[in-house]
């Protein structure tokens, strides 16, 4: 840590890098004595530039590489680079691969929401929770390793054009029973718990207008009371075919935000 | 079609070329002085959420093509806006008095990468590069490959030899 004087009272405090449970990040603190006078991010330590390593090189080699963007949710940035690949050249994916794209999708983003659920019981102190959810979700990535043959990284499976390969017969049955086991972990964690509804409601409200403003997207304005979700407003791949509620709450508050994933 | 009214709308209102590039999907290009004015009026359509704000070089051309998306929860169809700026005195009148905060740290971004002048943004400072003195790192003339070589080859070390010799 560096300690800089700028007034009289005023010191610069370099605060971090630390990983709080949002990737490595840093704060600048300006302090006044104990007090903390103005606090500036530091969000650079995992910027990569992806858009300018992928200038140098071709849309098959930068599938793999898209997958290093986020590791919560390689696959999804497997889809989305796939997806804009694929519209820019004309190219139509066949049926199956695009079912195969939103099973895979779904499954990545449950055990997105695992980690977040993780990493919110650390915040809350609740240490078994970030057990149960990592220990969780790594049954999820036990069926990435079998059906992509990665286990967090999946080496552009997702592909434009496609998926690199068909589901393995065996995926048909360990999928349901991974996702049978995962519901009974949600149901738990869902239980009334008054530990977490004491260290959740009414922290961190944030307002419909605020979260417009701010442009907050997802489960977060979801529990600010948008009804919104980009999968039914403007449905990509097959997901227009399927019947699915969209979550909602009126409050804005971390427990609201917790209740919608 | 609501797409098509959106465009008939704006074309009224301003000067631009407008179309329908599919469903869900509207794109304007607009020249650099009217773009406030013209990101006023859509945000008063319902394009209220700023999804992106990007920058595409293109030295032959000697211009920057700013590219703006806009999304409108209430019509669900999501507005690109493009403007083409000079490249070598990059300047441009920012958007956040429009869209706020999120139009901010966009243009915060895109001035570290590009070296764009946004005027009206309350802060540019640097937000990821620490002690940076070469040319913005997004431009296509900067050789990132060179850069590393001059940085941080070691020439000593036989390991780094066969990457940066390779070339």
């Amino acid at each position: 840590m560096e300690l800089e004087a700028i007034g009289k009272n005023e010191y610069e405090l370099f605060f971090g890098p630390a990983h709080p449970g949002s990737g490595n990040f840093s704060v600048k603190l300006k302090i006044d004595g104990e007090r903390v006078v103005s606090a500036r991010a530091d969000p650079g330590y995992l910027h990569r530039g992806f858009e300018k390593l992928m200038e140098y090189r071709i849309p098959i080699q930068n599938a793999v590489l898209s997958d290093r963007i986020c590791v919560l949710e390689p696959l999804a940035w497997n889809l989305i680079h796939a997806e804009a690949v694929e519209e820019l050249m004309g190219i139509e994916v066949p049926e199956r691969a695009k079912y195969i794209r939103v099973i895979m999708a779904e499954l990545s983003r449950i055990q997105s929401h695992l980690i977040w659920y993780g990493v919110l019981s650390i915040g809350t102190g609740f240490q078994t929770g970030f057990k149960l959810a990592f220990g969780y979700r790594d049954f999820i990535l036990d069926l990435f390793e079998l059906i992509t043959g990665g286990r967090v990284y999946p080496t552009g499976y997702i592909c434009p054009g496609g998926v690199r390969r068909d589901l393995p017969e065996s995926a048909k049955e360990r999928i349901p029973k991974v996702l049978d086991k995962i519901e009974k972990m949600i149901d738990f964690v869902r239980a009334e718990n008054p530990a977490n509804i004491a260290r959740l409601r009414d922290i961190g409200v944030l307002k419909l207008e605020d979260a417009i403003r701010l442009g907050a997207t997802g489960p977060v304005i979801r529990a600010s009371g948008l009804k919104t979700d980009v999968r039914k407003d403007e449905p990509y791949e097959v997901y227009d075919r399927f019947d699915f509620e969209i979550p909602v709450r009126k409050k804005g508050d971390a427990y609201a935000r917790f209740q919608i994933v | 079609m609501l797409e098509k009214e959106i465009i008939d709308k704006i074309e009224k209102k301003f000067e631009v070329e407008g179309s329908v590039q599919r469903e869900r999907r509207v794109i304007v290009k607009i020249a650099p002085d009217k773009l406030v004015e013209l990101c006023k009026f859509i945000k008063d359509l319902g394009f209220e959420h700023l999804s992106s704000l990007s920058v595409t070089d293109w030295p032959k051309r000697g211009i920057y093509e700013h590219t703006y998306h806009a999304w409108s929860y209430k019509d669900k169809i999501l507005i690109t806006i493009k403007t083409e700026i000079n490249r070598d005195k990059p300047e441009i009148d920012s958007v956040y008095p429009v869209w706020g905060e999120s139009a901010q740290i966009h243009e915060r971004e895109m001035h570290e990468l590009f070296g764009v002048e946004y005027k009206g943004n309350p802060d540019l400072s640097p937000l990821f590069l620490e002690e940076w003195h070469e040319k913005p790192p997004f431009r296509k003339d900067f050789d990132w490959r060179e850069y590393v070589r001059k940085n941080f080859y070691d020439k000593e070390n036989e390991r780094e030899r066969v990457y940066f010799e390779r070339v």
